[in-house]
């Protein structure tokens, strides 16, 4: 999903949308038992009906047009109110949504999908695959500004052959077009009257579980229950309602929580993790995400031009403690991208870690002394200067010295924009597809390649595995990438966090999800 | 804004003699207030910590420890240990040096600059009064931590550019205090009398008027430096001061107030550590302003002897 890029390409004072998102940690060993509890009443069918869900988000959704968002706290509310075609299932596999099946023409260049039968907008129109064509049309379109253009960068037409037929030529094989476009809700289907009248700002209307009431700063966001949502036959969505609140301040929201005047919380700060899981009357489930934490060397500056020093670094720094210092050991350090289990995940770390010794002899290799690395940081993100000071002790090990500079996040897109930088720090969250893991950052013509990489054969891999149907093969093709990636430093990995929700024990039925989309469509309040 | 001129034309011409009776009159007078006494000594132990702060700092400030993280104050950790481990009671006290240092130097420059305005605004009159007390009008409407903020806008965040924000916020107060005491001066005899056997401007400006604004300025020097300091403080605490992994005192309160649940030490510590300063300084300002008013200074004597 890459809310993180979105609000790296929309605009300096989106930063706060990504806070939440990247704060959350998470932890590999999980709460089985309490997973367990929230997903596993099934006693009567009775109590699963009724009631509104308090929900506290920590920031303030900028608005509402899904296609022009960056903002996660948007995405919380507007999850719930729309539909994609297709969208990613438990396992973040791609399942049927709008539309109920998909096919693809022997050369890989035509997708064909039949859109599901009886579902309306919230308006009470029919929804017919015009609206599919209409939506994709209008992110394609340079002057609607559409954050996401970017994923259709394969699709040539999108076109409705009739009522349920909607058809989808590509220029060349695109085996990530159902990433592309169920990932999120970036990609929503949206009628075309609230566009035109101009109230898609203000008064969203979906196909989703929850219609849109309204928006005030007292009342905060209020949806109430679908009852023609076109999954009704299935007694869904089980809540009357939900009722986004905004609370900004995590120790205020925590509270609100643990007082019972909210019912979930979008985050949990990491260092109050461990109170929490002893306290009976909340729930804290962590998952892991496809969210990774790194630092990035400025390959167009010396002395990080030369792979040996950027090495070095990678070799000297103790991923393990980065992440226990900033996430409170709810993240598992990695040297590469790709979290642990799932169908991408690439076990490889090449680098002894923490070898002060093996790191000093590669600076000495490369013939570099009294090194100073800046570390371009923020405080909008605080983890990002928790490692850095961190960073900067272990480093100091090695005689290398860590200069931190911590800047509002405006000013650090445009420093790294401007390529003024020794080494930038922060996270992309909400991978699914490998594409999302590598191109952008690491194709020598990736839009956020702002290291300066430049590796022919990655290019070439890249490019390759982009249009590569036969999935085992494509994989091949990643893991080869990101060998070499990984090797020269391009990114240097340092950790997984996982994804952290927390609710009231009254709560049922919700589950944090590995791409932390916020699905309220099977919750139920006990009692 | 504390001072009032009118006395000052009364020791203006005053011969030596007197004037040294008059600084032991205000030696007198501070020692008598326990509190100015009592800021003094805070102040000159804060200097002292500032100056050898590594030797007595039991552990470095960037000695970064993952399991001794968030423990509470106890014998090895006197202040206890923040989110990474290091220990409080080191950082707090490295810590002094920026304050002090800020506050020092951003003082200095507002003095540096507002003192001449001052000078020639109230000396010349006129229009280079208008123009200069305008500007400083301008500087003074807008709120300082504001207008500090903005400097730092333009300037980038950083210690250096902290105390050129705090010392352009500061500058208007002491132009107009100096303003002000110069208007009064201005008109004395003795400036007359010294214009009259032709002395140039900058020579009245100087050895006639200058020594007999240092009063109020003096004041207003030592309340300056504990609003300096809190403004570094807070513009630590925004993250525009001192760059992280150094000890600022503002920064570490910023820091501690996401863990005031689990670990209140670590924005307990670093706000008392503001609190006593600022309130030394404005201890000693208070006795400072009490022994240099001539009015206020009978009055406190009264007391004393009474």
């Amino acid at each position: 999903m890459l809310f993180l890029a979105f609000a790296l390409v929309a605009s300096a004072c989106s930063g706060d949308d990504g806070i939440d998102v990247s704060d959350a940690p998470a932890d590999d060993t999980g709460d089985d038992d309490t997973s367990d509890d929230a997903t596993g009443d099934d006693d009567s069918g009775d109590s699963r009906s009724g009631g509104v869900l308090l929900a506290a988000q920590g920031a303030e959704p900028d608005r509402l047009d899904p296609h022009l968002t960056s903002a996660f706290a948007s995405f919380q509310v507007l999850e719930n109110v729309y539909d994609t075609l297709v969208q990613p299932g438990a396992d973040l596999s791609m399942e049927g949504a709008l539309a109920e099946s998909w096919e693809v023409s022997a050369d890989n260049l035509t997708w064909t999908f039949t859109m599901r039968d009886g579902v309306t907008w919230h308006n009470g129109r029919a929804f017919t695959a015009a609206d599919v064509e209409y939506s994709y049309n209008r992110i394609l379109d340079p002057e609607a500004g559409a954050a996401n253009a970017w994923r259709f960068g394969s699709v040539e037409s999108v076109s409705a052959v009739d009522d349920t037929t909607l058809e989808i030529k590509v220029s060349r094989p695109t085996p990530n077009l159902l990433v592309s476009i169920g990932a999120f809700k970036g990609m929503a289907i949206v009628p075309r009257e609230i566009v035109e009248d101009g109230t898609i700002d203000t008064q969203p209307v979906g196909t989703g579980p929850f219609k849109f009431v309204s928006s005030s700063p007292d009342q905060g966001i209020v949806l109430e229950r679908n009852d023609d949502y076109w999954r009704a036959d299935e007694g869904l969505p089980y809540l009357d309602g939900v009722t986004f609140t905004q609370i900004p301040d995590q120790t205020v929201k925590l509270t609100n929580l643990q007082t019972g005047e909210v019912d979930w919380v979008d985050t949990v700060p990491p260092q109050q993790l461990a109170g929490l899981e002893g306290d009976d009357s909340l729930v804290v489930m962590r998952v892991p995400g496809g969210d990774y934490h790194y630092f990035a060397l400025n390959q167009n500056r010396p002395p990080f031009d030369n792979v040996l020093v950027r090495q070095a670094i990678a070799t000297a720094i103790n991923r393990g403690e980065i992440a226990e210092a900033a996430q409170f050991g709810a993240a598992t350090a990695n040297q590469a991208a790709i979290p642990a289990g799932t169908f991408w995940t690439y076990d490889y770390s090449p680098f002894p870690a923490a070898d002060t010794d093996a790191a000093a002899a590669l600076l000495d290799e490369a013939g570099v002394t009294d090194l100073t690395i800046e570390f371009l940081v923020s405080s909008e993100f605080p983890e990002t200067v928790t490692q850095a000071e961190v960073i900067a002790a272990q480093l100091d090990a090695i005689g290398v010295a860590v200069e931190i500079r911590d800047v509002d996040f405006g000013t650090w897109l445009d420093v790294q924009g401007s390529g003024e930088f020794d080494a930038f720090m922060l996270s992309w969250i909400g991978n699914i597809d490998p594409d999302d893991f590598y191109y952008a950052q690491h194709h020598s013509d990736g839009g956020f390649n702002f290291q300066g990489y430049n590796n022919p054969d990655v290019d070439e891999l890249l490019d390759a595995a982009r249009v590569e149907t036969d999935e085992s093969a494509r994989k091949a093709l990643y893991e080869e990438a990101a060998t070499a990636i990984i090797d020269d430093a391009s990114y240097i990995y340092l950790y997984n966090p996982e994804n952290i929700n927390a609710w009231g024990a009254n709560v049922q039925g919700y589950v944090v999800r590995g791409d932390n989309a916020v699905r309220f469509e099977e919750t139920w309040l006990d009692g | 804004m504390t001072a009032t001129s009118s006395r000052d034309d009364h020791y203006a011409g005053e011969p030596i003699a007197e004037h040294r009776s008059r600084l032991r009159a205000t030696v007198d007078t501070i020692l008598l207030n326990r509190l100015a006494v009592t800021g003094l000594i805070i102040l000159l132990l804060l200097v002292i910590a500032a100056a050898i702060g590594p030797l007595v700092a039991p552990y470095g400030i960037n000695e970064i420890s993952i399991p001794d993280r968030l423990q509470g104050p106890s014998a090895s950790h006197w202040f206890g240990t923040d989110d990474l481990g290091r220990d409080l009671f080191s950082r707090v006290i490295i810590g002094s040096r920026v304050s002090l240092m800020v506050g020092f130097i951003a003082v200095g420059i507002a003095l540096l600059i507002g003192v001449p305005i001052g000078l020639a605004s109230g000396f010349y009159g006129g229009a280079v009064d208008s123009w200069l007390m305008r500007l400083m009008d301008i500087l003074f409407a807008l709120p300082a931590i504001l207008l500090a903020i903005a400097v730092l806008a333009v300037l980038g965040p950083g210690i250096g550019n902290a105390m050129i924000a705090i010392g352009i916020v500061y500058t208007p107060i002491f132009a107009r205090i100096t303003r002000g005491s110069v208007l009064t001066i201005k008109e004395s005899v003795f400036v007359s009398a010294a214009r009259s056997l032709g002395a140039t401007d900058i020579r009245i400006l100087r050895t006639h008027i200058l020594p007999n604004v240092v009063a109020p300025i003096t004041v207003q020097t030592s309340l300056s430096l504990a609003f300096a300091i809190l403004a570094e403080a807070a513009l630590s605490f925004l993250g525009l001061g001192v760059q992280p992994p150094d000890p600022a005192w503002g920064r570490m309160l910023a820091e501690g107030r996401g863990f005031f649940e689990q670990a209140p030490w670590m924005a307990i510590f670093p706000g008392l550590a503001i609190v006593i300063t600022v309130m030394a300084f404005n201890f000693v300002g208070d006795g400072l302003r009490d022994a240099l008013d001539p009015q206020q200074r009978s009055v406190i004597e009264s007391r004393g002897q009474g």
